[in-house]
């Protein structure tokens, strides 16, 4: 892999759309709705060559196999601090890079339907464009200052997908609320950069894990490097404590959303931690925190979807609840489980958002619950479609999501991890019922608008993209069935994305673990989530509202994410805004005041000199003469008793000066 | 070297009082002519000196003197300028009283 054209191409999955943004934003207003075919066409090419990298590495390709990596020196500062630019792109690597350029691929494809009409549809384009560019730069990297750069213009341009809908204050409050709760993830995640480089003098992931292997890098710091880089990831992956923005992020476009969730944004957090793995194995307690992050954060968010009024809210939760499968997954070691759930995920996550923005281009663009309902007639592709995503999400036998999210409930349970194991189990059940309540409401029973009623299917280009990822969303896992499930099929996504020796030698987890027990004890949780949500919306929706009434607390608690807003709100806005405030003003009253003084000061001391300024020479030449008298007085003090004798002459020709003005 | 009687204090002091007497003329006498009749009088004093210290410092090879006939050259070209802008402003105001020109007053 050291051929230039090999190496442009490679360049180029990422070169592409930061090209497609570029002729987006100069061309837009020539290009119009033209602008969806170039970026397509960019992104296109760039899944091309993501699977071309794919089969290199895969060894298919002719004289390929093995890691594709070259790198260019980017920032050089001396002999100890050179930064290279680079590609690194090992088995998982590929893998994302893919998901990455097809999930962008369907969302394009999808929004050419779905932005038709709108007056910035170029804008849209080059949004997407370098979003996605973004997620690939990152991927790609081979260290962590690369991988902070991509990171950033990530989180960037997410600011700008947030509040794409700039006209509407809840979206450039949402916009807000995510870029700052990022900044703070960031910042974490800038420091832990700082103590590897520290440590080790390098920001090559490779490196730094082989300096921990060495030992150069002391077990606390590199631990404290660890939690560092987790709570950066905390903030991009919304996981707790940092999940707050995401729940706001609903603001932008729909379709973007699904490219947020799936392919980029969201998944970089998580990605990073995937990416640093053979990093994160040597340090025990960041892999606790990790897992007890990721089981807790799946818990916590599937109780807050339970209650949502809002269809993309419901998703956006159920994001942050996966993630923390994957978290989970990762931290229990379960290496290859974790990143399966982040491919299964990508596919019928971004299937679901599709699917939610279908609904709100049916029901005049909204995404609220209570005014759609019975559109299972109405559009028939996308509620089946909804049901398939639904299963899979739920983790229902065979679909995509059960291979995965079993794979990683198995290991936490094989790992001895029992409480988080329980807390896994129980999410399953949670999201089984809080997806199908969703379904249920939307598609189900009467409809309760105006807007349902008249609600017809969409467009065929937006039904085409929606097909493709529910087949997916069904067949996808089937790569990955473990062994020992009976089956004669081979567990290829174990075999290919697979943790190197050294992990392997450090985590001890059996790779592909399954056991029948288990999978069939959370198909039961998914099955009985499933049938409750039937229960409580359709059979008996009485019970519900009585339930609702019965504990509003609790209901309340959970339908506002149980009050983080609340206490961060507390914690840290108000302080913040007391403490803007107590500075403001010092600024005016302290600070203000004092210059103001001094220019007032200097106005009355002008005004008292004024009367200085007689305008008569022989005052002036008084004056003069009276310095020329004190400067000779302190020359030659010792014959002060002329400079007293002239004194009084001036004396007496001062006072004869002056009685006549 | 002179071998004048009379020392150097004299010379001093005559030229004190002459400067004292052109400041005091300048500090309160109205009539601007007289005015500077009196700074005339104030440079003469210097020149006074200057020549005196030039008698008197051998080791000044008379650079006193030369600086004297600088002054007096300058003092000339200041009497002209000064004698002109006299006039003006007696064209201007009909008054030469120093006092009465104050236009300058803050």
């Amino acid at each position: 892999m050291n051929t230039a054209g090999s190496q442009l191409i490679i360049a180029a999955i990422v070169g592409l759309p930061f090209m497609s943004f570029l002729a987006c934003v100069f061309l837009g207003r020539r290009l119009k709705e033209n602008a969806q075919y170039v970026s397509i066409l960019a992104v296109t090419i760039s899944l091309v060559f993501s699977i071309f990298a794919l089969l290199w590495v895969a060894g298919v390709l002719p004289a390929s196999g093995g890691q594709i990596s070259f790198s260019v020196p980017w920032i050089g500062l001396g002999e100890d601090a050179t930064f290279p630019m680079g590609v690194q792109i090992g088995h998982w690597t590929a893998v994302m890079l893919v998901i990455v350029c097809f999930v962008s691929l369907m969302v394009q494809l999808f929004s050419g339907g779905y932005m038709a009409g709108h007056p910035r549809f170029a804008w849209y384009y080059a949004v997407v464009s370098i979003f996605t560019g973004s997620m690939l730069g990152l991927v790609v990297s081979p260290n962590f200052i690369q991988a902070y750069f991509f990171w950033e213009l990530v989180g960037g341009t997410s600011y700008l997908i947030h509040g794409f809908y700039f006209e509407r204050p809840a979206a450039t409050y949402a916009a807000q609320k995510a870029f700052i709760v990022n900044r703070v993830a960031d910042a974490a995640l800038f420091i832990g950069i700082m103590v590897f480089w520290r440590e080790t003098g390098t920001t090559s992931f490779s490196g730094i894990a082989e300096a921990a292997k060495a030992g150069i890098i002391g077990q606390t710091a590199l631990t404290i490097g660890l939690l560092l880089v987790l709570l950066g990831a905390t903030g991009k992956s919304a996981q707790f404590p940092l999940h707050v923005w995401l729940s706001n992020a609903m603001q932008g476009p729909t379709p973007l959303s699904a490219l947020i969730h799936a392919a980029a944004m969201i998944v970089t957090g998580v990605y990073v931690i995937s990416r640093t793995y053979d990093i994160f194995v040597q340090s025990p307690t960041a892999m606790e925190v990790v897992a007890i992050v990721g089981a807790f954060t799946a818990f916590m968010a599937a109780t807050m979807a339970l209650v949502q009024k809002d269809i993309k809210q419901i998703i956006a939760y159920s994001t942050i609840s996966q993630f923390g499968y994957v978290m989970l997954g990762l931290g229990v070691g379960a290496f290859t489980a974790g990143v399966f759930h982040i491919y299964t995920h990508a596919l019928f996550k971004s299937l679901l958002f599709l699917l939610a923005a279908n609904l709100g281009y049916a029901v005049a663009g909204s995404s609220d619950m209570r005014v759609m309902g019975g559109l299972k007639s109405r559009m028939p592709v996308t509620y089946w479609a909804f049901v398939v995503a639904g299963l899979a999400l739920a983790g229902v036998f065979p679909f995509s999501g059960f291979w995965s999210k079993d794979a990683v409930i198995a290991s936490a349970y094989e790992e001895g991890h029992y409480v988080l194991f329980a807390l896994a189990l129980l999410t399953v059940g949670l999201t089984a019922f809080y997806i199908f309540r969703g379904i249920f409401i939307c598609f189900h029973g009467e409809p309760r608008s105006e807007d349902a009623r008249k609600a017809s299917e969409v467009p065929v280009i937006m039904r085409v993209p929606v097909v493709i990822l529910a087949f997916l969303s069904v067949v996808a896992g089937w790569v990955g069935i473990p062994r020992g499930f009976g089956l004669p099929v081979k567990d290829v996504f174990g075999d290919f994305v697979r943790p190197d020796r050294f992990v392997q030698s450090v985590t001890h987890a059996t790779p592909g673990l399954f056991s029948f027990v288990l999978a069939g004890i959370s198909v039961l949780f998914a099955l009985i989530g499933l049938f409750l949500a039937y229960v409580f919306v359709l059979a008996r929706p009485q019970w519900a509202e009585a339930l609702g009434r019965r504990l509003p607390v609790v209901h309340d608690f959970l339908l506002n994410g149980w009050y983080f807003d609340l206490c961060y709100d507390r914690l840290f806005v108000r302080p913040a805004k007391a403490l803007g405030r107590a500075v403001r003003d010092f600024d005016l009253r302290e600070v203000g005041g004092l210059v103001g003084g001094f220019g007032r000061g200097a106005g009355w001391a002008g005004e008292k000199l004024r009367s200085l300024q007689t305008g008569g020479a022989q005052n002036y030449a008084l004056f003069i003469l009276f310095g020329a008298f004190v400067v000779a007085v302190v020359a030659s003090a010792q014959y002060s008793f002329i400079a007293v004798i002239v004194l009084v002459a001036f004396g007496l020709a001062a006072a004869a000066v002056g009685s006549r003005l | 070297m002179s071998e004048g009687v009379i020392p150097l204090q004299a010379y001093l002091i005559v030229a004190a009082l002459m400067f004292a007497l052109g400041a005091w003329g300048v500090t309160i006498r109205r009539n601007a002519v007289v005015v500077f009749m009196c700074v005339e009088l104030m440079i003469n004093a210097v020149n006074l000196t200057l020549v005196a210290f030039s008698d008197y410092l051998p080791k000044a090879h008379g650079a006193g003197s030369g600086y004297a006939v600088v002054v007096i050259a300058i003092a000339a070209a200041e009497v002209a300028v000064g004698l002109a802008i006299v006039i003006a402003v007696f064209r201007t105001r009909r008054t030469v009283n120093i006092d009465e020109i104050d236009s300058m007053k803050g």
